[in-house]
């Protein structure tokens, strides 16, 4: 930083440089009684001093809401999301997956959450008018192998799901070429590829989706109970990471997670976070639930009502909490063509959860 | 005249030197001229200038600087300088008439129990005109985790809005509303995105010139403060020091610029007795720092909100609170009103200090 170009007394710029303090992240980062003790300057000194270093500090002015809502800020708020390849489910989140900000996908397995991840994965890459972003997706596997051939299967049937796409375009994009596949067995692993190559990939707007498939594998074996507190921070380093990353390059982050079941006597109310009928709960604890923007849950129903053309049971595809979205699920139907949302026939509307929250939304 | 040296913000060496020169109070030095103070004193020509000119501008401020007040004209200081209401009576009686201007309040509570939705619905309110029973005032909204979702503040501010056409009865409500629109509300709603804790903490610094040069503002929220703390601090020790640093310096500012301080904290859970307990995040010396605590919590598939301050530990109330996309947020009173804290928490798992 340089001192010369604070508005400030030099008294006071040679006492901060006499205490070895380089730059604004050292002066700011000290209490005020640190800094006192450290540049022996008065308190309203030090008061100026670090005002005069915030000013320069600060790297963008405030904005209003009406700027944000007239898109003058294009960094802090896109005004488009990430399509997820379906209409009704793009209804349900209202745009899409967030451009900015981790989303948690979990359910038990079999669920279908590889199957949004491989969608989102072809979704990002059409261009901005269609949903998507223009660009690849960087697939971080941690438990099984990717599921190249489902992926494959999934690009030749992309006219069926997308029937709205001109077909030069679908024609156009190789699609397998954008997606790059990382496999990250433990968290050593994991750290050095999301400080290294996922940087890079994102840099160089190769990429813009990252999707971690599973976070809970690494963190369920590589711990005991015992150590809890350590996983905590773990997961808290690797949820900083992962929303730096996504802040910086405005590049959507989906997590995939596993759930636990509900053991009743320990559990209260409160870590079930108003999931009060569910057997099951997203893993990983309050540590990373704090961490994310947006939390979907997806579950498999029983039952065979063929409500279309899908193969197996249906699924729901609930939104647990979102700052902008209500308490609201959708039935969905896994096909060869991908993950397709379905309104119900007695009812046009999304159901949303009876529970609380808000009125219904108009699709 | 009489006020003594020591609670002078001089440098620590410069006041060692005067004390031990035999210099205890204001008094002492009146008389004096730079060359003589610093000789007797052995501090520098330049530190004896400042040194004067303090203690000068401080006598000549008179009683301003240790005015006194009495008990009743402080209680009429804080009444005038009212409340935010949320235009929902439950919640409002529990915030004791709605969130208190020129106090800090904090809000903790699991995620997507509702602290954000809280927030944006306190940042719209406090701008509903002073003809409906609001403050008509400007906010700041401080994010540091990134969830201020344009989309939803304008879901408030439509909702806000209609609910202010449907109240209006006289000339002047219907004159207010003409500026109470959603582009409005949405140009007086200020927005500071901070990244880690040096950023906010700049920020911090920042805030009362601001404040000063916006003097409509009355409301800023921190959503959330604990997210930029948790993470990147080996020493404990100076993420205390810091958060003791910031909430003094937001008290300071809510009670001088007349502005509520909303902050939000998180829950972590703590584990003893083989139990695990859900706490309010950020360490237990955090507790003291806001004058009000808020706890929204899950009773069942119902939020409800329970506030209580240092104070009054036994003496909680809770109301359920209910989100809605098109309206204001809509609360019920339960069945009783006062509730044992004991009850509640062991109850539900939690405990507030």
């Amino acid at each position: 930083m340089d001192f010369r170009q604070l508005e400030l007394n030099p008294r006071i710029i040679s006492a901060a440089k006499k205490a070895n303090l380089k730059s604004a992240r050292d002066i700011l980062g000290l209490s005020g009684p640190d800094l006192q003790r450290l540049t022996r300057l008065s308190m309203s000194d030090v008061q100026r001093l670090q005002a005069a270093v915030a000013v320069a500090f600060r790297k963008s002015p405030p904005v209003t809401a009406l700027q944000l809502y007239r898109g003058e800020c294009p960094d802090l708020e896109p005004r488009h999301r990430l399509t997820l390849g379906c209409p009704t489910l793009d209804c349900l989140m209202r745009g899409g997956i967030p451009l900015s900000g981790i989303t948690e996908l979990a359910g038990e397995s079999g669920a279908g959450k590889t199957q949004i991840g491989l969608q989102l994965c072809l979704s990002v890459q059409y261009p901005q008018v269609h949903g998507g972003l223009g660009s690849g997706a960087v697939y971080i596997c941690t438990e099984d192998a990717f599921p190249i051939k489902r992926l494959h299967q999934l690009i030749t049937q992309q006219p069926r799901l997308r029937p709205d796409l001109p077909t030069d375009l679908l024609h156009g994009l190789c699609f397998s070429d954008n997606i790059y596949i990382e496999h990250a067995a433990d968290l050593g692993v994991l750290q050095t590829c999301l400080s290294q190559r996922v940087p890079i990939l994102l840099a160089r707007g190769l990429a813009r989706l990252v999707v971690l498939d599973s976070v809970a594998a690494l963190f369920r074996c590589e711990f005991t109970a015992e150590e809890s507190s350590k996983r905590a921070r773990h997961l808290v380093a690797l949820a900083s990471t992962l929303q730096h990353l996504s802040h910086s390059f405005n590049a959507p982050v989906l997590c995939i997670n596993q759930v636990t079941d509900v053991v009743e006597h320990c559990d209260a109310s409160q870590f079930r976070c108003g999931l009060v009928e569910s057997a099951v709960l997203p893993a990983l604890g309050m540590a990373w639930a704090n961490q994310l923007l947006v939390r979907l849950m997806m579950r498999r129903l029983g039952g065979v009502p063929s409500l279309g053309a899908g193969i197996g049971a249906a699924r729901r595809l609930e939104v647990v909490y979102a700052p902008h979205l209500p308490r609201a699920s959708c039935l969905c139907h896994i096909g060869e063509e991908g993950v397709k949302g379905v309104l119900s026939p007695d009812s046009a509307h999304i159901v949303s959860s009876h529970m609380d929250l808000y009125g219904k939304t108009e699709v | 005249m009489q006020r003594p040296l020591s609670s002078f913000a001089f440098a620590p060496a410069v006041k060692v030197k005067l004390i031990n020169a035999g210099f205890h109070t204001a008094a002492d030095l009146c008389d004096l001229r730079p060359l003589q103070l610093s000789k007797e004193s052995g501090i520098s020509q330049q530190e004896a200038v400042e040194v004067l000119q303090t203690v000068r501008h401080d006598a000549s401020q008179g009683a301003g600087a240790g005015s006194r007040m009495t008990a009743l004209e402080l209680l009429g200081r804080e009444q005038a300088m009212g409340a935010i209401v949320t235009f929902c009576s439950a919640l409002d009686s529990v915030l004791g008439g709605g969130m208190p201007v020129g106090k800090t309040s904090e809000v903790c509570g699991a995620p997507g129990v509702g602290k954000t939705q809280l927030c944006i619905q306190l940042a719209v309110d406090v701008q509903i005109p002073v003809c409906f029973g609001g403050l008509g005032g400007q906010a700041v909204y401080v994010d540091t985790e990134g969830s201020f979702m344009v989309q939803r503040v304008v879901d408030v501010a439509k909702a806000a809005v209609e609910h202010c056409s449907l109240l209006a009865d006289d000339a002047e409500q219907r004159e207010a509303l003409k500026v109470f629109t959603v582009e409005d509300i949405l140009s007086k709603l200020y927005l500071f995105r901070c990244h880690d804790y040096v950023e906010l903490l700049a920020e911090t610094y920042l805030l009362p010139d601001f404040l000063s040069q916006h003097p409509e503002v009355r409301l800023v929220v921190i959503d959330s403060i604990a997210f930029p703390f948790r993470h990147d601090f080996e020493d404990l020790s100076q993420r205390t020091r810091l958060l003791n640093g910031l909430a003094q310096q937001l008290a300071q500012m809510a009670n001088q610029y007349n502005v509520a301080v909303v902050l939000t904290n998180q829950m972590t859970t703590k584990v003893g007795n083989g139990q695990s307990k859900l706490v309010p995040a950020l360490g237990e010396s955090w507790g003291h720092a806001a004058t009000q605590r808020l706890i929204l919590h899950w009773e069942g598939e119902q939020r409800a909100l329970a506030s209580g301050t240092c104070s009054l530990l036994t003496m909680l109330r809770l109301t359920h609170l209910r989100f809605r996309q098109g309206t204001l947020l809509s609360a019920s009173a339960p069945k009783q009103t006062t509730t044992r804290l004991e009850d509640i928490w062991l109850k539900n798992n939690i405990q507030l200090f």
